[in-house]
């Protein structure tokens, strides 16, 4: 049979005495939102008071599943179906923990004692709903908002597959409405479950719900979307209010005809705003540390064949990344096999494996530098920010979901076996590990359960290059202070300090080095000079969105702000008099030779924020002027008609395109992940004559998108079409390939009557091969080479 | 409800049991010293001494052990059965029934020349008891309010008791002397045979009690979200209204009724142990019982000595004021 884990009934009666309603035909899918509305009395608790089994049915079967919920057990029945139902209750003396417990009792022996696991699950659904903080409270001293939500963990660690829940909203002030709404439709789409709820609230039902059923006159009205079923005909009716003045209410209460407003997503994300700058003060995780030690002594019982360095920063972009590359490739010019290892990395910017997994684009960078193929165990840990609070989790390469700072803190030391196991597989297989840490070791706040400097670094046991920069000025603060503020074990690590971006001579500094290592007592191990090199950037503090002059030929980057893989524009650099610049609001706009419209995360979001800074309306201008448009991925989608989010993928919804290519994007919930290589099968406008250029790169998407009408494809594989100057593709690294850059430069630029000498122009892969190059020598002349050998224990 | 608490109180309660179980060996109309009563224990001693110890007051403070503890299980029982905490087997007129049904009995018996027997005695007070518990659901499922629920057992048990006496005045055989004072509650003339019934009985009970643990705990959040917990409902009922009954039967076969042990002592257990979970408060009611009951049989046997006052009496001098501030302070709640 198949594996349908919903709720479905077939003609169920229902009713006390008589019957209230029949022959109800009702289904929720997993993961779907169901909500029942109608009036008073109209059965709406009664019939889920049926389907939880408060009720006997008067007919008609309920599967849960596809198993008739009659044939089944209690237990059975309580393991795929849980519920919060309005009744109050008043347990005495029994703590918020101790509720939530009950949600595991279908899942524990006689005894009802819980394992660790289930206990672990207790911990989960509290934190998930906000409620660990008050979990030894006695349940019956919370207000009615707490004792909604610690129901709805009681309901969620029980692990459903359908959820019921009766007017889950009642007795709530507006901010605990929408917390709870919010945490009610998160969960159903993170743990698939499908949930069947009543609701009097007509304007939260209509957007909360993937289908409302209308429910009066003994029977079911009208099953539907909110779309098809609240016309402002059908709930006068339905409520009996027809001819009824409703200026009291607004209109909020049934569809508009035209367009669905967005209002409510935006009160939604200003609630979640409040709440979690509430939240931010609970401290959690503590045991990490512990964890921390338990998993270093397991893992360093295990063999383990690499030698291991660690290069860690005084602070972001203190030139981390540049000095692991610089050795990677060092130590593979050697003939040494390398690999490059950082536990976290959070960045926009991710890379796909040939695997097709997702890591972070410092160690590719990093990885090409060691003459090696990039592979997710060198990142086990990727965030990606999709808002100012919130993550995309990325473990080993795969999306395990989108977490808030605060649950990522919490949850990270679960992810510490992952990191260890990562870790190991590449030290069998290499010489060498290069490992990176993230930030400054030294955040003292956040230092308990580090998993990504010190902490890092004692599993392995590392020993720790620290790099200062001292560009930015404050060298000695920088160091010195980093070393005064590690404890003594940490400061041991530490086996070697290196000054960097350095301009000028670098015997200038000798007399700087002697106060170091005389106040460090460490080992100053090189002075690197300053280097200009183009190289991925890391991340989004890249210095690179500060360039707003343009040059001769001008591209302008539209800045979203959820923008990903932002490194498809770096290879534009090898131009001389080519600016990039990153476009933030319509007036930075100017007048761009080519205008690119990037990957987003958040496609209708930033769609969104187009529409509100006014850069909507100034691109459809742009495209008007005859500017030459490229969309990439999320970009390519908000060039079409519309964005849908049925989903609910990244924030749910729907939004009107650019319309500038007659092509419609529906993001679905599997995430496509391929290298790509192909070619320019099509072209219009100003690129005309590209055709057969070869194109590779990289998809990662979640949305499909198929033209509404007759269109040129641009790439090939359906990936890309093109409308007159309009270009769209999901390919990342679509600039890449010289033959494309120089294409579409020289094309644009003859277009425009401009000159521009394409020819030194190389692919972006033959370019970086030169570049690492000069990294390691420049590195290798200014470090003390046998020394870091000799830290690492390989006698030459 | 913190680890630390329930190590605690268990401790503290566990060394009461011992200390009141000396207490009450010690003390008596016949004085023995400590070593008299190492030395009854080890044979050394003279006859008397030995049978008073051994067949007299070791038994009864094993009684009042055992059935103390009974009679708390019981109450906590029927207090989470009706999700009520001013109930128990006394205030709702189970302990009164059985009481009826074995007078009726035993003058039955006796008056065809027979004695009634241990198991007799036993059965006979579980019917009365179930037959008390079955008005009382009839009259729970009627009305709501736990108040008049309550009222209408403490009318139940005046019912029974007046009937009762009417039996015993009226029976004028020489035996039913004993029968009156068996009626007022009392813990004397318990031997070794019969603490091994009993006994065998209420740990039974006590095991039971521990199987059902886990949905007594859901019950605690009411039917509905207990049967959502997978928790079978009707069996749990079952369990603790026989259960219940039966160790109130047990006790009042044994002991005649105990007054306020079943509706007092869980609660004191459970405001101690700032917790209300089960599987402690079933071993810790229990004790708690134990204690209760043996601190009353010592006061009955010794502060008029060499009278004895009833049980009973003890117990409801020394509980009711509990029982009525549980009362008050719920007033309070709600």
């Amino acid at each position: 049979m198949s594996e349908v884990r919903g709720i479905k009934t077939e003609n169920l009666n229902i009713g006390y005495g008589s019957d209230l309603i029949s022959d109800i035909c009702i289904e929720v899918q997993p993961g779907k939102v169901v909500t029942l509305i109608g009036p008073n009395g109209s059965g709406k608790t009664t019939l889920l008071k049926t389907l939880t089994g408060e009720l006997k049915s008067r007919g008609g079967v309920i599967y849960l599943g596809d198993r008739n919920r009659s044939e089944m057990s209690a237990y059975d029945i309580a393991r795929s179906l849980s519920m919060v139902m309005t009744e109050k209750i008043k347990p005495e003396l029994m703590t918020c923990r101790e509720v939530v417990e009950v949600g595991r009792y279908p899942y524990t022996g006689k005894l009802g004692i819980l394992s660790e696991e289930d206990k672990d699950k207790v911990r989960d659904a509290m934190e998930q709903t906000d409620t660990a903080s008050y979990s030894d409270s006695l349940f019956s001293e919370l207000s009615d908002g707490q004792k909604q939500r610690v129901l709805l963990a009681k309901a969620i660690c029980q692990e459903p597959d359908v959820l019921i829940l009766d007017e889950p909203t009642s007795y709530l002030d507006i901010r605990y409405k929408i917390d709870l709404l919010k945490k009610i439709r998160s969960i159903a789409s993170e743990k698939n479950i499908a949930v069947l709820m009543s609701l009097h609230e007509l304007d939260i039902a209509r957007k909360i719900s993937d289908v409302v059923v209308a429910v009066g006159d003994g029977k079911v009205l009208k099953i539907g979307t909110p779309r098809e079923v609240c016309t402002e005909e059908f709930i006068r009716k339905l409520y009996n209010i027809e001819g009824v003045e409703s200026e009291l209410l607004g209109d909020q209460y049934w569809e508009k005809n035209t367009d669905e407003p967005a209002s409510y997503q935006t009160s939604l994300k200003n609630a979640e705003k409040i709440s979690s700058d509430m939240r931010a003060g609970e401290k959690a995780g503590e045991n990490c540390n512990d964890r921390l030690k338990q998993e270093s002594e397991k893992s360093s019982a295990g063999s383990r064949g690499a030698k291991v360095i660690m290069i860690q920063g005084t602070m972001s972009n203190a030139g981390k990344s540049l000095v692991a590359a610089g050795l990677c490739r060092i130590f593979a010019n050697e003939g040494y096999k390398v690999a490059p290892f950082k536990s976290q990395n959070m960045a926009l910017n991710s890379y796909i494996t040939d695997e097709g997994l997702e890591m972070g684009r410092a160690q590719v960078v990093q990885a090409e530098c060691a003459k090696t193929r990039p592979v997710a165990e060198m990142n086990p840990i990727l965030l990606k920010p999709t808002s100012a609070m919130g993550s995309q989790v990325i473990v080993n390469g795969k999306v395990v979901g989108n977490m808030k700072a605060m649950d990522y803190f919490r949850h990270k030391k679960d992810y510490i076996p992952e990191i260890i196991k990562a870790y190991d597989k590449l030290s069998g297989e290499n010489d060498i590990i290069v490992v990176e840490g993230a930030g400054s070791p030294v955040e003292l706040n956040l230092k308990d359960g580090d998993i990504v400097n010190m902490g890092l670094a004692e599993m392995i046991d590392a020993p720790v290059l620290l790099v200062g920069d001292i560009d930015r000025g404050g060298i000695f603060p920088q160091l010195l202070g980093t070393l005064d503020l590690l404890n003594e074990d940490e400061r041991k690590r530490i086996k070697g300090l290196v000054v960097n971006k350095f301009r000028g001579d670098g015997k200038l500094f000798e007399s700087g080095i002697k106060i170091l290592e005389e106040k460090g007592k460490c080992k100053v191990v090189g002075v690197i000079p300053y280097m200009d090199l183009k190289i991925d950037d890391e991340d989004s503090l890249s210095e690179r969105f500060l360039n707003k002059k343009p040059g001769r030929f001008d591209v302008a980057v539209i800045r979203l702000r959820a923008i990903s893989n932002f490194t498809d524009f770096d290879t534009f650099d090898q131009f001389e008099e080519t600016s990039v610049r990153y476009v933030e609001t319509s007036s930075e706009m100017g007048d761009p030779d080519l205008l690119i419209i990037p990957g987003s995360k958040n496609t209708i979001g930033d769609l969104r924020e187009l529409k509100a800074s006014g850069l909507y309306d100034m691109i459809i201008r742009k495209a008007k002027e005859g500017t030459c448009i490229i969309g990439i991925c999320g970009g390519y989608q908000m060039l079409g008609e519309v964005v849908e989010d049925p989903y609910c993928s990244e924030i749910g919804g729907k939004e009107t395109g650019l319309g500038l290519l007659p092509v419609k994007t529906v993001i679905g919930s599997e995430k496509i992940r391929t290298v790509y290589t192909g070619e320019i099968t099509g072209t219009t406008g100003v690129l005309e004559g590209l055709n057969g250029a070869p194109v590779t790169g990289y998809e990662i998407h979640m949305g499909e998108t198929v033209p509404t009408k007759e269109l040129t494809e641009f790439t090939s594989g359906k990936t890309g079409y093109c409308l007159g100057n309009v270009y769209g593709t999901y390919v990342h690294g679509f600039f890449d390939k010289k033959e494309i850059l120089r294409g579409i430069v020289s094309k644009i630029a003859a277009s425009r009557s401009k000159t521009i000498n394409a020819d030194p122009v190389e692919d972006y892969k033959d370019r970086k091969e030169i570049v690492y190059d000069k990294l390691a020598e420049n590195l290798k002349s200014s470090l003390d080479m046998d020394y870091i050998y000799s830290i690492l224990g390989i006698n030459r | 409800m913190s680890k630390k608490r329930s190590i605690i109180f268990f401790t503290i309660c566990i060394l009461l049991v011992a200390g009141l179980f000396a207490i009450n060996i010690l003390l008596g109309s016949t004085s023995v010293s400590l070593s008299g009563i190492m030395d009854a224990f080890a044979g050394r001693a003279d006859a008397t001494t030995e049978a008073i110890i051994k067949n007299i007051r070791l038994p009864r403070a094993v009684a009042a052990l055992v059935l103390g503890g009974a009679l708390a299980l019981s109450g906590y029982l029927l207090q989470t059965f009706f999700a009520n905490p001013i109930v128990g087997p006394y205030v709702l007129g189970v302990s009164s029934g059985a009481k009826l049904c074995v007078a009726l009995m035993m003058i039955y018996v006796l008056s065809r020349g027979r004695n009634i027997g241990l198991a007799g005695m036993v059965i006979s007070a579980f019917a009365g008891s179930l037959i008390v518990m079955a008005f009382v659901l009839a009259i729970s499922v009627k009305v709501k309010s736990m108040g008049i629920l309550v009222v209408c057992g403490i009318m139940i048990g005046y019912i029974c008791s007046a009937i009762t006496d009417f039996v015993v005045t009226f029976a004028d055989d020489s035996n039913i002397v004993n029968l009156h004072n068996w009626s007022m509650g009392s813990l004397s003339g318990i031997g070794w045979r019969e603490i091994k019934v009993f006994t065998a009985v209420i740990m039974i009970c006590l095991v039971i009690s521990l199987t059902i643990i886990k949905p007594m705990n859901a019950y605690r959040l009411g039917e509905n979200y207990a049967r959502n917990a997978g928790v079978n409902l009707r069996m749990l009922r079952v369990i603790l209204i026989l259960v219940s009954s039966l160790l109130a039967a047990c006790v009042t076969a044994f002991a005649g009724p105990i007054s306020f042990v079943g509706i007092a002592v869980p609660h004191l257990v459970r405001s101690s142990l700032k917790t209300d979970r089960a599987g402690i408060v079933i071993p810790a009611s229990f004790i708690g019982g134990s204690i209760v009951t043996l601190l009353s049989d010592a006061i009955a046997r010794t502060v008029f000595a060499p009278t004895e006052v009833s049980i009973s009496s003890v117990t409801a001098l020394l509980l009711v004021p509990v029982v009525i501030y549980v009362m008050m302070n719920r007033k309070k709640d709600h």
